[in-house]
């Protein structure tokens, strides 16, 4: 559906977005990760027609976000960061207008508002003026807004930002649901909202496309190596040997011996070859294995690991 | 079209959501029927000229253009500065519309709402009517140009608030534009040389004014009018372009 090709932009000298390239296809949660600064909203600016990009092309269902700007813009649904909204008029006024705005035809208008409004779950504040509403019940409108033309692709700038938790528990329900029918891609800093929603992790850092995978493989770290600990009841030497001789552990590293139990701490390819192998080797040298754990790299780690193994090579280069 | 229709409505809600609308209409209105009675009054005493208190209104005092200079930037400054602060503008280019429907939107709206301002001065003209016959065609003539002349500055007042993210600072470089226009009127009465006499004739907005409150309608002067509403239009429709590649 998203077509990214070679995208950049500078200001000044300065790369804000270097030689960025993916697609996304139909139906798709993609999270777009990155810490502040790193070009996440200058992407989704140049995909949303907003900026136009200094190289490189967007192209949505074929179609170029640069020639065909007007077309594109219809099938996107966009909630900038931070929200944007008019502050004086009503909801209603709002929707109203950029119901227009999108060409919903007048006769389908009030039925069109009203449902997104309840999708929302904004008919409360409906006659509100937007000012005065809280900042979960703007983020709301934001959303009804983006819903509006009901168009294939949602963009939402970091949806969740200044939230209290139980808005974002609610907001993040709500993109799940979208995401039935809608392709979505979505911004954050915040990890555990990409493990929530999406199916899919774009990591972008200082302007360039460190990651594309899934959340598992994110899980995995970029080398797809995950820890396996593990208790043998024997001394530590016997042990080790034991473990030595179990195909695929490329790092072992000796935790504590307490009780008669030694503990490990084993580096490992994802999967389960690796424990699988571990406990045959026990069972044959007759040595009880009493703990046996597989540990997941955090998001947090492999996140750190992808963006900061990147600035350490810079400064090594 | 329904875009530009819909954005021209949605500014003219907004312009009546801020009291600064009330103030500038008020303001006017005060004035202006002051203004009104003033001439009236002059013109009642015995032994004055036989000129219309119409076209005394319309061109011949400076009231008329300290207003004018004044309105136009307060009726235009919030159109893009106020989008830009707030980042509307976001959603607003990102909206299936083109940004020339945004130009001519905001541009429409801020047209209709000097029309408005100008609606009720229309009871001064019916007023002078109950009690002296009126010649009507002077004053239409009037109106045409207070018409193209607010073309010309609303859209100097639209470039400027295309070109700032302050309203304050949109309308005081508006300002400053729309003086120097006015000054150049100013400098085609003091000027004595005859090429630059001629030149400055053609860009003479006061004189035409005084033209067309006589019933004057004199083709240089609405070219004049309708080129410069063009070329600002076109200043703020760049403005607004260049926030694409920034």
């Amino acid at each position: 559906m998203i077509d990214v090709r070679n995208l950049v932009k500078r200001w000044g000298d300065k790369e804000a977005v270097s030689h960025v390239s993916f697609t996304v296809g139909r139906g798709e949660i993609v999270g777009f990760l990155g810490p502040n600064g790193a070009g996440k909203s200058t992407t989704l600016r140049m995909i949303t027609g907003y900026l136009r990009p200094n190289a490189g092309e967007v192209f949505l269902d074929g179609r170029s976000v640069s020639q065909d700007s007007k077309a594109v813009r219809a099938m996107i649904g966009y909630l900038p960061e931070n929200n944007p909204l008019y502050e004086d008029l009503r909801v209603r006024e709002y929707l109203e207008f950029r119901a227009a705005l999108k060409g919903i035809p007048r006769s389908a208008r009030a039925k069109r508002i009203q449902d997104v409004l309840d999708a929302c779950e904004v008919t409360e504040v409906a006659d509100r003026i937007v000012g005065t509403c809280s900042k979960g019940y703007r983020q709301r409108v934001g959303l009804s807004d983006a819903l509006l033309a009901n168009p294939p692709l949602l963009i939402l700038d970091e949806p969740t930002v200044g939230l209290d938790p139980g808005q974002v528990v609610h907001t993040r329900h709500l993109i799940k649901q979208l995401a039935a029918d809608h392709t979505v891609i979505l911004s954050t800093h915040i990890l555990p909202e990409v493990e929530a929603i999406c199916s899919r992790t774009l990591i972008l850092h200082q302007g360039r496309l460190l990651f594309d995978g899934t959340v598992a493989d994110l899980h995995r770290g970029l080398s797809g190596a995950g820890h396996v600990l593990c208790g043998v009841k024997a001394a530590r030497e016997i042990a080790q040997t034991c473990i030595a001789s179990v195909p695929g552990v490329s790092q072992t590293v000796f935790l504590e011996e307490e009780g008669g139990v030694a503990r490990f701490r084993l580096t490992a390819p994802g999967g389960t070859a690796v424990p699988e192998a571990l406990f045959w080797a026990c069972a044959q040298a007759n040595l009880p294995l009493v703990e046996l754990t597989t540990e997941k790299v955090s998001l947090e780690e492999a996140f750190l690991s992808i963006t900061t193994r990147e600035s350490a090579q810079e400064v090594l280069a | 079209m329904r875009a530009v229709l819909a954005i021209a409505k949605k500014e003219i809600l907004s312009f009546f959501f801020t009291p600064m609308a009330y103030i500038v209409v008020a303001s006017f209105l005060v004035m202006n029927g002051f203004i009104f009675s003033v001439i009236l009054a002059a013109l009642s005493q015995p032994g004055s000229s036989s000129a219309s208190p119409m076209a005394i209104f319309f061109g011949g005092t400076m009231f008329f253009w300290i207003y004018m200079i004044l309105m136009a930037p307060v009726v235009t400054m919030r159109l893009g500065a106020e989008e830009r602060k707030s980042g509307t503008l976001e959603t607003l280019m990102t909206a299936p519309v083109s940004d020339m429907e945004v130009v001519a939107g905001k541009y429409l709206g801020a047209l209709a709402l000097y029309g408005a301002i100008w609606l009720p001065t229309l009871l001064y003209g019916w007023i002078l009517s109950r009690f002296s016959p009126v010649d009507w065609g002077p004053v239409w003539t009037g109106y045409l140009g207070v018409l193209t002349v607010g073309m010309f500055f609303l859209a100097v007042g639209l470039f400027t608030s295309f070109a700032s993210r302050n309203q304050v600072v949109a309308a005081i470089m508006a300002f400053g534009i729309l003086v120097l226009l006015i000054t150049l009127s100013i400098l085609s009465i003091l000027a004595t040389d005859p090429f630059w006499k001629g030149i400055l004739e053609y860009v003479d907005l006061w004189g035409a004014m005084q033209n067309f409150a006589r019933g004057m309608v004199d083709s240089r002067q609405l070219v004049y009018c309708l080129s410069g509403t063009g070329l600002f239009l076109a200043l703020a429709y760049q403005a607004l372009q260049a926030r694409r590649w920034a």
